[in-house]
């Protein structure tokens, strides 16, 4: 039996409308709104090379064939454009309270995938926990979607989060500047304050989409408790009532303002979701409002 | 409503103690919620210090509901519940069949077993259908031959299987048995039932059981008349090896005097070459013993018959076998130029056949015992070997040095080749005095050292430093006595004394000697299984349930048992007035009692399935345990974090 797909239809026709934004201007990129891949007008005539088997016809000079009789391809200079790339945390954390976290922040990727699939964009997803996982690519019209969604969906969290060595790898891996959508709980016991930093820093946009289930937020348990960490397997046993969880609450909270602090300063954006919000709520309200899409 | 299984009483008392431990296990484990969490960083920053005496929640009540729910519907089921009240209900009863020698007996044309069998069967489908039953054969133990059955026909198969056996009738312990089992069943307790003649062995009237209020008697008349065997006991005479000294027991149980005629015969097994050894005409008092004695001479084994004829309608008691063991002899070669000098000292032993060779003809392959004379072989004999004054180069057992007229200083009262040996003061013209190893024994000594050492081990070695009959020692009574106790020393199971006795199998008790040790006892069976035995005030008792052969070795002497004749009894039993002595009529009972055990322990194992699946660990450690499910909607609005 098939398993449902990540995301209906009827959601999918809501986001066509809608685009990814940027707000920096990367040197020697074309940057503030979409660029079409296909598009003519932005594609200058480079030149001239003799035709290899498997080259696409389309770009055939023919009136170079009818004269000659001899196939050239006719070569364009593609016109650089911002990268666009998404990180989904796939760490044992986000499997926390049944893995809710984890399906929503799968849902949020596609979601966006899809937006950036219509506008004709092209987005690299990576997972991570301490690594990046193989990369999804996300490019070539709407019509790809069905097979973005599926290695989404493809995707099991595992591992502890090392937001240092994965932000160092990443680096390692794409030279170029661009907007990088994390999509995390941002809970890592060494902290990502310092690997974000230095993300913002290289030169990278930062948007930020920070997930949460309502126990990470607001536990709803009492009396005494014995806490097991999903990625570290550390233990605490505690006593637990109305006056900690306020003490608790205040501690995420405060947490969730440095991420916010540290995403604005760099002139990123930041979204905090809880995953019991609808998707719908959380694009086009929370998205939109920091826009971080149109 | 009635349990079929346990009373109230043991119900509640279980499922007191299952549901203490279920909620002991609750408090102890299930108290301290265990939950799986994203991070432990805020954790951290509300942790408090924990409250000392804070007391114990169940964190999951209805887990605990649900399974001490579930424990006491299996509970049900084990104790069988049952609708209907318990006077309605199948009653268990118990038939205990006497399978006892004397069941073997003719009245008639028909055995009394065979009568006993037919009976047991008529009580058998006299009683109600849902009834169930179990059939117990007594003889000398009360052996069960079915649990309480409720189907007929496998009772049924068990008593036509039901044989007579070799023992006597205990009939305390097979009453004491049913009612143990009755009350152990739980069920209600139907009635015990004795079918057999009552012939049982002698009852104690302190220890008897008292009598069971639901006690049903059917007698099997017994009106034979018979005379047997009753022990036989043999033993070589003390003057006389070869000659053994026989005397046998009869009983006449029946109530007429008898005339008899009891001969023994002796020869191979089998009925082949045996020859009569001897008979007497006796005449048997009623109801009294009478003692007859024979002698018969043989060195060699062979089986020896006793029979009581005329044979009457219990032929088993009126014949019994007793295998006699050979007599045998030590052979000895003797390897001296002066034979004449060891001549009689080993004359002396009745158990030795000497063999008197020059040195010259000595071969190392002697069996038996080799005695050298001062003579070293060119070769060690491969048997046991006594040395007299050997030459200092080649003893087997190094010469420190030799001394003249010297005293001899005594023996080692703790070898048992020393044993009873006692010397005036004499002096050894001439004498090698050894150096033996540590494990050697120091049987004779002189100041400077023994000077008859003995080594154990395979084969055994005595070296003598001088000549006992050439040296002062030849006129002192210790020196055949020295080599008599050298001999036994050697091989002392041909000095080994024999015992044998016929009677019958059951409980055997045997006084031993004085001078016997407890560790020096054992009991085998014919074939050299161990059987066990106790040993108290010199008195040794064991039980051998089937006939056959025991072996008892204790010390130097062995008693061979041939327990061949069948255990008979001792009294006739006399049941009490008040108990039932026919066979029943039962009034028809209603099929009104239902069992429900099939429902409850369904019931009983879903609901633990059914908290394993809601509340089991499995689900704790993923996260999901249901009180989280439970509150999951009172999430919290972003703009409160905002």
């Amino acid at each position: 039996m098939a398993s449902a797909p990540l995301l209906d239809r009827e959601f999918l026709e809501k986001l066509e409308r809608l685009t990814i934004h940027w707000q920096k201007s990367f040197a020697g990129l074309v940057g503030g709104h979409n660029m079409s891949r296909f598009a003519g007008a932005g594609q200058e005539f480079l030149d001239h090379r003799n035709f290899h088997h498997g080259d696409d016809l389309r770009a055939v000079n023919w009136r170079a064939f009818l004269r000659l009789e001899k196939l050239f391809l006719k070569m364009f200079q593609v016109e650089p454009r911002v990268p666009v790339r998404m990180l989904l945390d796939m760490s044992d954390s986000m499997m926390a309270y049944g893995g809710q976290k984890f399906d929503y922040a799968r849902k949020l990727a596609a979601s966006l995938c899809y937006v950036g699939l219509v506008r004709l964009d092209s987005i690299e997803v990576h997972g991570f926990s301490s690594r990046l996982s193989p990369r999804i690519f996300s490019t070539g019209g709407r019509h790809r979607f069905p097979g973005v969604m599926d290695s989404l969906k493809a995707l099991t969290a595992a591992g502890a989060t090392d937001y240092l060595s994965m932000v160092r790898e990443f680096i390692g891996t794409y030279s170029h500047r661009g907007l990088v959508i994390i999509i995390s709980d941002f809970l890592d016991d060494n902290g990502c304050e310092r690997a974000l930093q230095y993300l913002s820093d290289f030169g990278h946009e930062l948007m930020l989409v920070q997930v949460w289930a309502d126990e990470d937020r607001t536990p709803p348990w009492t009396g005494e408790l014995e806490l097991r960490d999903a990625e570290t397997g550390a233990g605490l046993k505690l006593d637990f009532d109305d006056a900690a969880r306020e003490r608790y609450t205040r501690a995420f909270d405060e947490y969730c303002s440095i991420i916010q602090t540290l995403a604005m300063r760099s002139g990123g954006r930041y979204a905090g979701v809880a995953s019991s919000q609808t998707l719908e709520s959380v694009i086009f309200g929370d998205l939109v409002r920091v826009k971080g899409i149109a | 409503m009635y349990f079929l299984n346990l009373s109230l009483l043991q119900f509640l008392a279980v499922f007191g103690s299952l549901s203490a431990i279920s909620v002991a296990i609750y408090l102890l484990d299930r108290s301290r919620r265990k939950q799986i969490v994203s991070t432990l960083r805020f954790w951290v920053a509300a942790e408090q210090p924990a409250v000392a005496a804070r007391r114990k929640h169940i964190q999951q009540p209805w887990s605990l509901i649900l399974q001490l729910l579930s424990m006491a519907l299996l509970l049900l089921a084990i104790a069988q519940l049952r609708l209907g009240t318990p006077a309605r209900a199948g009653r268990d009863h118990v038939i205990i069949l006497e399978t006892s020698a004397w069941m073997a007996a003719r009245s008639g044309k028909t055995t009394l077993m065979e009568l006993a069998r037919d009976r047991a069967r008529r009580y058998l489908h006299a009683l109600p259908s849902r009834d169930r039953v179990m059939l117990v054969r007594a003889d000398a133990m009360a052996t069960p031959a079915t649990a309480f059955e409720p189907d007929r026909r496998k009772v049924e198969t068990a008593i036509q299987s039901s044989e007579p056996g070799a023992t006597a009738l205990n009939l305390d312990q097979a009453l004491a048995f049913a009612r143990h089992v009755q009350s152990q069943e739980g069920g209600r307790a139907g009635e015990i039932a004795f079918v057999g003649s009552g012939r049982t062995i002698e009852r104690d009237p302190e220890n008897a059981a008292a009598t069971p209020r639901n006690l049903r008697v059917l007698l099997v008349s017994d009106p034979v008349e018979n005379a047997g065997l009753r022990k036989i006991g043999m033993r070589r005479s003390a003057t006389d090896p070869d000659l053994w000294e026989i005397y046998i027991s009869t009983h006449n149980y029946g109530t007429r005097p008898r005339d008899v005629t009891l001969a023994i015969d002796f020869g191979p097994p089998g009925a082949n070459g045996r020859i009569p050894a001897g008979s007497q005409h006796l005449t048997l008092p009623a109801g009294a013993d009478k003692e007859a004695s024979f002698e018969y001479r043989t060195s060699s084994a062979g089986i020896l018959r006793v029979n009581l004829t005329p044979h009457d309608a219990f032929p088993a008691d009126d014949y019994a076998e007793l295998e006699l063991p050979a007599q045998p002899m030590l052979p000895v070669t003797v390897y001296s130029n002066e034979p004449e000098l060891l001549r009689p000292v080993l004359s002396a032993t009745p158990r030795v056949a000497a063999v008197y060779r020059k040195p010259a003809e000595y071969k190392a392959g002697d069996k038996g015992l080799v005695i050298l004379d001062r003579f070293i072989p060119p070769q060690p004999p491969t048997a046991d070997s006594i040395w007299i004054d050997p030459p200092a180069k080649g003893s087997p057992i190094p010469v420190r040095t030799v001394v003249e007229n010297e005293a001899f200083q005594g023996w080692d009262a703790g070898h048992p080749a020393s044993a009873g040996l006692r010397t005036k003061d004499f002096k050894l013209e001439r004498t090698s005095v050894f150096d033996p190893a540590p494990t050697d024994g120091r049987i004779g000594e002189v100041m400077q050292g023994p000077v008859i050492v003995s080594r154990p081990g395979k084969p055994k070695i005595v070296v003598l430093g001088f000549h006992p009959v050439l040296s002062g020692m030849r006129y002192e009574l210790a020196t055949p006595l020295l080599f008599a106790n050298l001999l036994r020393w050697i091989s002392p199971e041909i000095f080994r004394r024999w015992e044998v006795a016929g009677g019958s199998v059951g409980t055997v008790k045997l006084v031993m000697d004085q001078d016997v040790a407890e560790k020096d006892v054992k009991v085998t069976t014919q074939d050299g299984s161990p059987l066990p035995f106790t040993i108290h005030d010199r008195a040794l008792n064991f039980f051998s349930g089937t006939p056959g052969s025991v072996r008892v070795a204790a010390g130097d002497r062995e008693y061979l048992y041939s327990l061949t004749l069948p255990q008979l009894w001792d009294a006739k039993w006399e049941p009490p007035a008040d108990a039932q002595k026919t066979i029943p009529k039962f009034p028809p009972v209603f099929e009104s009692a239902s069992d429900l055990w099939p429902w409850l322990a369904v019931a009983g194992a879903a609901g633990l399935l059914a908290e394993w699946i809601l509340f089991g660990r499995f689900r704790r450690i993923a996260g999901i345990s249901r009180p989280v499910l439970l509150r999951r909607k009172a999430t919290v609005p972003l703009e409160v974090r905002r």
